[in-house]
């Protein structure tokens, strides 16, 4: 079987967030979780890895940011037309890990997309977990994304958002890691945290969470890497003797602390 | 089984074969090196035995027969994708033992990691392989270290004695030729070194730590980032994908992968501009600790074999086995750190 | 005293301010020599002059404070090295049969530089042996590339080396090094399109730098050397100048066929009546125009398909008259 050969899928849906960043809601009939990733690709201009930032009946969502070449191009593309698609590739988050305990989300940006399954799941099935809290900054108020999941998470999970500044004064300000000292855990054991994000924000987070006196196994988190083939192959996402694309990217600290890019 | 043949029953030999068979050997280019009048040796289809190089190591490795430097995965139209036909003839390909491990290091990769590869996979089921043996070492070799001095799964070897080949074969058909051809049959032992000039020695509590290591940082000046240990090492299998369009109007184009080097600046490029590894040392320890521990960690063998190319092409004059050799003292350093 | 100057000088010596006093000059084509005619030079300088030797702007010898009744023995003394050099010559035993025409100077050239494009010294001996004896005051000069570390622009025949850049798009693993080099060291000839290097042939000046960045031999070089070939540059208190391009992607053939044009149209156009009966081609070639000159210098010239020739050509340079 030829791999790097994509498959068609519809564009069913835009929702724009930002002036450069959309979700792209695509026709796709098949096993896939949050944290996933396809390579999404228009012939002429390339390929390029996003992660799954939703899953529905018959769709995907994946949120993208413009910001090259074959971005672009997908920007220029509308409801109806197609786009191709391989995947889903890598591990996700397994729900299982997350199941009865209380979850703490902390999200940097655009790393909000590959956990976001991870929070409409248990938006919807408040009862499979203990308590969700998600932290989650945006640099101003135009990058804000996802607002209209956020405004229906509220009911069920305890939104923090928090933007590096705000001129207008109607957001909480600050960083997410200045968040976290604050936590209350009813039983820490129960705890499961999952940390994503630019690499510098994930890195203070988990030293934030790891002071809160969690245990390494309790964090998860999920890499960003250049994921070219998605297939183990070209080399370029590799981290230690890790294909962050075969084995990523999500991974527990317990293995991810010891990877040096 | 042995065989000893002439120049002209060699020549009758490879004849016999270029119906089935794309024969690729070590051949000099004359006049074909970066420098004004000099050769390069490096691999192309051969049409006689007196285009083979025995004397010199190659510049590059037998790996673009297998893994071309640029390999078109499929065309495309606006709605139809067509992948290109290949060839259904065999691949022979000449080779010293070193190069033979080399193979397995890239079946590693292209046909162990996660699914096969299909592309790769289609050639490298039709390759065949001729060891070439080794009289003596060559400059910068140190397969002895890694163990890849002699091999043993090839159809043929090959040793050159002035106008002789020396030949044994393990593969029936190639040995019904002989035999049909009536050439001298003899007890051919197979050629290779017992000893390099250069030995390496790998820790053996080697792991990444390592890292953190100042061995690193004299290569963040002296590395310039070209990349030619990469495209000359037999083991390096990286490689980066292009669309490319056959007119700026035109609906039509083709996606294709080529080498692609973690030497070279871009290789872990994200989109918005953020990159890992700035710096030259760390992209220089992330290959070392690849072909000396990362590989094994998954596939059980080193990936390097010692064939001392990237020393050999090296513009800086960087040694990579050098550097294995400091990996002692830095594990001692990193540890007194801790 | 009496010693005629003329045919001293026409004998490679130097005629010094120190009355009885000369030096004599030793030719090296392409400033190369086998380290084994050293102890020859020593000790001429040694024997007959003061012991210091001057070492020439065009890659030469100068051996000075020789007494002019000494040039006998100074001439027997450099038939060694006169033989040992290829020096075309007329009577044994004589020295130098001439010397308007100077040392043939080169650049270490391929032998040595990575930049080389081709074997300066090889050319610069071929040249000697063609042109030698000839007494007419010609500078010729030959550079490895166009870095043009030998000043061959300063001279009246500057031959640069070039290569004409093969592309293997095969090979090309799109690193940019090529376009990088070209851009930053050379003149930008390559531009990258659908990710390989796309090259303007127009604006390419043959260096090689392309082919030396190159990691995995998509560029290589021509199996055929070219040459570029400028013309009529110049020191002096009239005009000095550099020379200007006259044939790019030339071949060795025709530069030396052009030269011996050039010997031709100087003895048919120089003025006799110029001090010492010598002038400078270029001055000559400002005089007829530079189109009797091309049609002079072409004659009998077969150059390849690749030639450019640069028609008419036009100096600038300091004009001080």
């Amino acid at each position: 079987m030829n791999r790097y050969i994509p498959f068609v899928s519809e564009i069913l849906d835009i929702i724009k967030h930002t002036e450069i960043e959309y979700t792209f809601r695509m026709a796709y009939d098949g096993e896939v979780s949050p944290g996933q990733f396809f390579e999404v690709s228009i012939p002429k201009f390339g390929e390029a890895p996003i992660s799954v930032s939703g899953i529905g009946p018959g769709y995907i969502d994946l949120t993208i940011r413009k910001v090259g070449k074959v971005t672009n191009e997908i920007f220029e593309h509308y409801i109806g037309q197609n786009l191709k698609l391989r995947g889903p590739y890598g591990n996700g988050f397994y729900l299982e890990e997350f199941q009865n305990k209380e979850l703490f989300i902390i999200a940097g940006g655009t790393g909000l997309s590959p956990v976001k399954g991870v929070v409409d799941y248990f938006a919807q099935n408040p009862d499979q977990a203990k308590s969700i809290k998600l932290i989650v900054g945006f640099r101003g108020p135009d990058d804000i994304l996802f607002k209209k999941d956020m405004e229906s998470w509220a009911k069920t999970v305890d939104v923090t958002l928090t933007l590096d500044n705000d001129p207008t004064g109607q957001y909480k300000t600050g960083f997410v890691t200045q968040y976290i000292p604050n936590l209350e855990f009813k039983n820490k054991d129960e705890v499961a945290t999952i940390v994503v994000g630019p690499p510098m924000m994930m890195k203070f987070a988990i030293g934030e969470l790891l002071k809160l006196g969690l245990k390494e196994e309790q964090i998860w988190m999920s890499y960003e890497r250049r994921m070219c083939c998605g297939l183990g192959k070209c080399g370029h996402c590799r981290i230690n003797d890790e294909y962050v694309c075969l084995s990523g990217p999500v991974y527990n600290y317990v293995d991810a602390k010891n990877l040096v890019d | 089984m042995g065989f000893i043949l002439n120049m002209e029953q060699m020549d009758t030999f490879l004849d016999s074969l270029k119906e089935k068979y794309l024969i690729f050997a070590p051949k000099r280019f004359i006049n074909g090196g970066n420098f004004s009048d000099t050769d390069c040796i490096r691999y192309d289809l051969i049409n006689t035995a007196d285009e083979i190089e025995f004397d010199e190591k190659s510049k590059y490795s037998f790996k673009e027969a297998i893994m071309p430097i640029s390999q078109t995965l499929f065309y495309f139209t606006e709605s139809i994708t067509t992948t290109p036909e290949m060839s259904n003839k065999k691949i022979l390909i000449f080779l010293r033992n070193c190069d033979l491990h080399a193979v397995d290091s890239l079946d590693k990769i292209y046909l162990v990691n996660g699914f096969p590869d299909h592309y790769y996979k289609k050639l490298r089921n039709a390759t065949e392989f001729v060891v070439m043996g080794c009289d003596k070492p060559f400059e910068n070799c140190f397969c002895v270290s890694m163990d890849t001095n002699k091999s043993e799964d090839y159809s043929l070897s090959i040793d050159k004695d002035i106008d002789k080949y020396k030949i044994t074969s393990k593969e029936d058909s190639f040995t019904k030729v002989f035999q049909d051809m009536k050439v001298e049959e003899s007890d051919v032992k197979p050629k290779f070194v017992l000893s390099n000039d250069i030995t390496v020695n790998i820790p053996t509590d080697l792991d990444n730590t390592v890292s953190k290591s100042k061995m690193w940082d004299e290569y963040d000046t002296r590395c310039i980032a070209c990349g030619r240990c990469n495209f000359v090492c037999p083991t390096c299998t990286c490689f980066t994908m292009q669309d490319i369009f056959y007119s700026e109007n035109g609906k039509v184009g083709e996606r294709r992968r080529i080498w692609a080097s973690c030497m070279v600046d871009g290789y872990t490029n994200i989109a918005g501009g953020h990159q890992f590894r700035v710096n030259k040392g760390q992209r220089m320890r992330f290959k070392i600790m690849h072909k000396v521990l990362n590989f094994r960690k998954t596939f059980g063998k080193n990936m390097c074999v010692g064939c001392g190319r990237c020393d050999d092409s090296c513009p800086e004059y960087i040694s990579f086995s050098n550097a294995i050799n400091k990996l002692d003292s830095a594990m001692k350093e990193v540890a007194t750190h801790e | 005293m009496d010693i005629n100057t003329k045919k001293l000088k026409k004998n490679a010596f130097r005629v010094t301010k120190v009355r009885g006093i000369t030096a004599a000059r030793i030719r090296v084509p392409g400033g190369f020599l086998n380290s084994k005619y050293l102890p020859a030079i020593q000790a001429i300088a040694d024997q007959y002059g003061d012991g210091t030797i001057h070492l020439t702007t065009r890659q030469g010898f100068e051996l000075m404070g020789i007494p002019f009744k000494d040039i006998p023995q100074v001439n027997k003394m450099l038939q060694d090295i006169i033989d040992g050099l290829g020096i075309n010559q007329e009577e044994h035993d004589q020295g130098y049969p001439a010397s308007g025409t100077r040392n043939i100077s080169a650049c270490i050239g391929n032998r040595v530089c990575p930049f080389g494009c081709y074997n300066t010294t090889r050319f610069a001996k071929r040249l000697e042996k063609a042109v030698f004896p000839n007494d007419l005051h010609f500078k010729i000069c030959l550079t490895g590339c166009p870095n043009d570390c030998a000043k061959a622009r300063m001279n009246d025949f500057g031959i640069i080396g070039m290569t004409i850049p093969q592309f293997e798009a095969n090979r090309c693993v799109s690193c940019g090094a090529c376009v990088k080099a070209c851009t930053k060291k050379s003149v930008g000839a390559l531009k990258p399109v659908n990710y390989r290097p796309q090259k303007n042939h127009d604006k390419c000046i043959g260096c090689g730098e392309c082919i030396n960045a190159c990691p995995t031999m998509a560029w290589t070089r021509s199996q055929k050397k070219y040459y570029k070939l400028t013309l009529l540059g110049r020191t002096g208190k009239k005009n000095p100048r550099l020379g200007e391009d006259f044939i790019k992607w030339a071949d060795e053939e025709s530069i030396v066929k052009i030269i011996l044009n050039t010997y031709d149209y100087v003895k048919e156009f120089i003025d006799l009546t110029s001090p010492g009966g010598k002038e400078h081609i270029g001055y000559i070639v400002d005089r007829t125009g530079f189109q009797v000159y091309k049609e002079w210098a072409l004659k009998d010239v077969h150059l390849p398909a690749e030639a450019v020739v640069y028609s008419p050509v036009y100096w600038s340079g300091l004009h001080f008259n």
